[in-house]
């Protein structure tokens, strides 16, 4: 990218539904002082002879940022990128503004109205590319083995898929023999006895093989690094810790089962659990006569039910082969889906095993020798006789291992404990390659079949990283990039990124200036919006861009218009979609898309209303599940609190700022949303102009700028191993006050710097400068200057004389 | 056509070409009697736009790739003396041809693709619209699911795939029976719910079938 900047804007007229409704010309006329080199009213700029007509400019006038004033950027930009991308301009120098979907179709006015709505739109845009920086694309390399962690059964196959294509790796197992992991595997995968020879000869193979170590499963003291080169720290049992690096980390964590829910049924050594059952077959001591497996505990869900029910067939199986004194029975309730084939169903009939499912609404009753319960096909009580009863396991926590793990690697308990990964969900092509890998019955209860699965495509995908890096093209986009002279090495950007883009560091190893792993990273910038010395920026959409085009838009807004911000996705969407449906609503809303509301930075905020907007609007998508990265829409919420609390201590209105939830397919949410925000604008005055309202405002800009306060911020944001808002807040009124301390604090003290930023004064004449009581401030006023703040100038008339400069 | 407007001064260094008939690259023919040039590759519907030529059309969007599947936007073109009705998303430019946009042929054919959507997906308001704006209001065609408003046309199938690269929705079935929804049946968890598909279509019928190929 040259330096140099070179923009050309393409308006697009849309077959009239933009130049039918928006004043091209005018729009052309009001962008004239604006420093493009090239600016053209085409029909169609998306079409092939539109974009043969963009490429020919780019190429007569040297044009490096593209600006197109058209549709959604969410729909059309891959196609001008692409069309682009041989001239040698990259997507984020492709800067579309929607004019049809923001202007032209949701607004009533006149077409010279909406030309100048869509010039202020324009030149916010040009103002962001005017900043956009060249950076050079990280080439990572790959060497080294795979770690395998958690010492999941899936963890095995990987290694052997691995190790069968080439690749080196390292296990960490709890079992040092391939008997030692069957004889556990009940723990795990009850109901697998049955597939102990093959199983037993992937894991001589993987034990045997000379690409495979298999370590022992040691506590895991830490994991730096990032995709290509990671670092795990190993507790020694003296204390010490051993490092093993690696290329790349799968993750492989089962879920184990617990003891089955039979106290209840009583019945001694009669009755038993799956797991009894597993040992007791192992030992080969199996009492003759009836057994009877009963699939119950609905409360695990059906999917725990299921599983149950298999491995209650599969064991089943084995009694009846190797011991043919006993008669299997399998009773399930009928609201499952038994997963067996025809041909399961077959060898059931040959080998004389029970198939019987039961009405799940009325519980079967268990008696002496006897369960008796409901057929759905008949409504009738049927019995069965038993001598041994059988009930399932409870699937129980993923293993403990897991705890140790979760605090290094972006995976996530949810809700009843299932593990999972950071649940980002993006367009494939935002994110660079797949390179977290979990895997194991820990993120759902599974099948062995299943969780081998997940270990081969574990497999397959640390060889597509490892193919892509012997070809160099393991590229990592440069997406976060932390300034090391800024940061001071808090790590609170480490805490609160829920993707892992942000490395950790060895405990102990003090304040040190993170990296960062764009591999893993989401770019959501929440990160950004948080540090508390801003050393962090997200490269190419950053907060200063985003100040830019602000500012430019501002400018040319009216005294009665308010700035919205909508997230990239439900906001977007929903707003986009009004104009599809042909919504509208009033024009006086001026919307900036961004990635997530959760990168807006609080001082973006303040910034607003210093530069003179009357209101802000923030649309997101619902906080809990629905916010595409994790919690950026309930950190948004934090800064927007923090915006109105600052707002009422200057004595303004608190509902000048507002932020809502609208979901991708409501439109109607939007509109009615963007209606009620204008109404309560609308009785608002504008922000006065006057020297103290505007002094105020600075010092809520300043305020949001000071470390301390964005410090406070921070540390009151959820965390992403955090789960449920609303229930838990835990002592919100003290927390809450808390923070309205600083931020009142913080706010007198930059209103004192404010006061003496033109000339020194003693402590009354700040006081009668701010309009407040000479108490009020004299407190802060020693501190203030024993931290270098202000500066203690001399004594006139028995009072100090404080200023900014040294004298 | 007189009322169509014509886009000039945009090309001028086409313009200066002009004049040379050979080896600049260019293809000529006409559009409703108005000479145009076109380049390699480009097709009728876009050499038609650019020179301010409306053809309606329901299932292209610049966007995706075309394919031609609703038949609206069909010309008529004329070729030493033959004529052929053909879509004009899917039709490259051709030297030397006259093309109709309008003619009665291509009124008729149009009408009928109406009439037959307008049996098909009689909920979509953009489909009475669109069919009212060429005089097409009933139909002779007997309407089996009068809330039904998708023309299967499949622009959020293919925008899923070509644009999103997703592919959380597909067409299920086929022929009468085709219908839009998510692979299996299930609703997708693959679904990132980013809304491609609720702008993308044309009909508006989307909205409906969102939260049943979308896991939440």
């Amino acid at each position: 990218m040259k330096p140099e900047n070179r923009i050309g804007i393409f308006l697009c007229e849309c077959g009239g539904k933009i130049s039918n409704r928006i004043d091209l010309p005018q729009v052309s006329e009001l962008l004239r002082y604006e420093p493009w080199e090239h600016l053209g009213v085409y029909p169609y700029p998306c079409l092939a002879p539109g974009l043969e007509a963009i490429k020919q400019d780019v190429q007569a006038k040297g044009l490096n940022r593209i600006l197109v004033g058209g549709c959604s950027s969410r729909v059309m930009k891959k196609r001008f990128t692409k069309a682009l991308a041989p001239l040698g301009l990259e997507r984020h120098q492709v800067e579309m503004i929607n004019l049809k979907d923001h202007v032209a179709a949701v607004h009533e006015a006149t077409p010279q109205e909406l030309a100048h709505k869509a010039a202020a739109l324009i030149a916010g845009g040009m103002a962001s590319l005017r900043l956009l920086e060249p950076f050079e694309p990280v080439s990572l390399t790959f060497e080294g083995p795979a770690l395998i962690l958690g010492g999941g059964f899936s963890g095995f196959i990987a290694a052997r898929e691995l190790a069968r294509h080439g690749m080196e790796s390292v296990l960490f197992s709890k079992a040092q023999s391939p008997e030692r992991v069957l004889d556990e595997l009940h723990w795990t995968f009850p109901g697998c006895r049955i597939f102990c020879g093959d199983l037993a000869d992937l894991l001589r193979e993987v034990f045997t093989h000379p690409r495979v170590k298999v370590m022992p499963d040691q506590p895991i003291d830490y994991i730096v690094g990032g995709v290509g080169d990671y670092h795990v720290g190993l507790k020694q049992p003296d204390g010490s810790v051993t490092e093993v690096a690696g290329a790349a980390i799968i993750t492989a964590l089962d879920r184990e089962y617990g003891p089955g829910n039979i106290d209840y049924i009583g019945g001694g050594e009669r009755v038993c659990d799956l797991l009894e059952l597993e040992e007791k077959l192992g030992a080969g001591d199996i009492s003759p006569g009836k057994m009877v497996f009963w699939v119950n505990s609905p409360q695990h869900g059906q999917a725990a039910q299921e599983l149950a029910a298999m491995a209650a067939w599969r064991d089943s199986l084995v009694l009846a082969r190797e011991h043919p004194q006993v008669q299997p029975m399998v009773v399930y309730p009928a609201n499952i889906t038994l997963p067996l084939s025809g041909n399961d169903l077959r060898e059931a009939r040959t080998q004389g095993i029970g198939l019987m499912s039961y009405a799940p609404e009325v519980h079967p009753v268990v008696q002496s020798g006897f369960l008796s319960f409901v057929s759905p096909g008949d409504n009738l009580e049927h019995e069965v006789e038993w001598d041994t009863l059988v009930v399932p396991g409870a699937p129980a926590d993923p293993v403990e291992k897991a705890q140790e793990l979760l605090r290094w690697l972006p995976i996530y308990p949810e809700n009843g404990g299932r593990l999972q990964k950071s649940h980002i969900k993006f367009w494939p092509d935002q994110i660079p390659d797949e390179s977290l890998f979990f895997t194991g019955s820990a993120g759902g209860v599974c099948d062995l079949n299943e969780v081998i699965q997940q270990g081969k495509k574990a497999a397959r995908g640390v060889l597509n990283l490892r193919e892509k890096a012997l070809q160099g093209k393991l590229v990592s986009p440069v997406v976060v990039h932390v300034d090391k002279d800024l940061c001071e090495g808090c790590g609170l950007c480490t805490e609160i990124c829920p993707c892992g883009g942000i490395e950790h560091v060895k405990p102990g190893s003090g304040p040190i200036a993170r990296e960062t792993d764009n591999h893993l990273c989401s770019g959501g910038g929440t990160c950004a919006a948080t540090c508390p010395y801003e050393a962090i920026k997200v490269l190419n959409n950053s907060t200063q861009q985003l100040e830019a085009r602000l500012k430019a838009i501002l400018s040319r807004m009216k005294e009665n218009e308010i700035l919205g911000f909508v997230c990239g996705w439900g906001g977007l969407a929903s707003a986009e979609q009004a104009a599809v449906k042909g919504l509208t609503y009033p024009k006086g809303i001026y919307l900036t898309p961004v990635n997530c509301l959760g990168s807006l930075d609080p001082f973006i905020l303040s910034m607003a209303f210093l530069n003179g907007a009357k209101g802000i609007m923030l649309a997101g998508c619902t906080p809990k599940h629905s916010c595409h990265y994790h919690y950026g829409v309930d950190h948004c919420w934090y800064r927007v609190n923090a915006m109105k609390k600052l707002l009422s201590l200057a004595g303004l209105e608190r509902r000048r700022i507002a932020i809502g939830y609208v979901e991708v397919n409501e439109p109607e949410s939007f509109v009615r949303m963007v209606e009620a925000n204008m109404d309560v604008l609308d009785k608002l005055p504008p922000l006065p102009q006057d020297d103290q309202t505007k002094a105020r405002l600075w010092a809520i800009h300043a305020t949001l700028h000071r470390p301390r306060v964005r410090w406070v911020l921070g540390t009151s944001l959820r965390r992403p191993t955090e789960k449920e808002f609303p229930g838990s807040q835990f002592n919100a009124v003290d927390a809450d006050e808390t923070m309205l301390e600083v931020l009142r604090e913080e706010f007198l003290a930059a209103r004192i710097i404010k006061a003496i930023s033109d000339q020194p004064l003693n402590p009354p004449g700040i006081a009668l400068t701010m309009g407040e009581p000479v108490k009020s401030i004299t407190p802060l006023l020693p501190d203030m200057a024993q931290e270098g703040r202000i500066k203690l100038q001399g004594w006139e008339g028995g009072y100090p004389i404080y200023g900014l400069g040294k004298k | 056509m007189s009322a169509q407007k014509t886009k000039q001064g945009k090309k001028t260094k086409e313009g200066k070409k002009a004049k040379k008939e050979k080896d600049d690259g260019l293809i000529r023919f006409k559009i409703n009697g108005q000479p145009v040039q076109a380049r390699e590759g480009w097709t009728i519907l876009e050499t038609a736009r650019q020179n301010g030529v409306k053809i309606p059309t329901l299932c292209f969007h610049p966007a995706v790739e075309a394919i031609g599947s609703c038949r609206l936007c069909v010309v008529e073109i004329q070729q030493n003396g033959h004529t052929r009705v053909a879509a004009s998303c899917i039709t490259p430019v051709q030297g030397g041809v006259d093309v109709l946009t309008d003619s009665e042929e291509v009124q008729n054919v149009r009408r009928w693709v109406l009439e037959m959507l307008l049996a098909h997906c009689p909920a979509s308001h953009q489909i009475r619209e669109l069919a009212k704006e060429y005089g097409v209001t009933s139909t002779r065609f007997k309407t089996e699911h009068p809330e039904d408003a998708c023309p299967r046309c499949g622009l959020c199938v293919r925008a899923c795939d070509e644009i999103v690269g997703i592919r959380a929705i597909s067409l299920g079935n086929r022929g009468v029976f085709k219908e839009v929804t998510a692979p299996y049946h299930q609703r997708s968890a693959d679904c990132i719910r980013c809304g491609t598909c609720l702008y993308i279509c044309p009909t508006g019928a989307m909205e409906q079938l969102f939260p049943q190929v979308s896991a939440p």
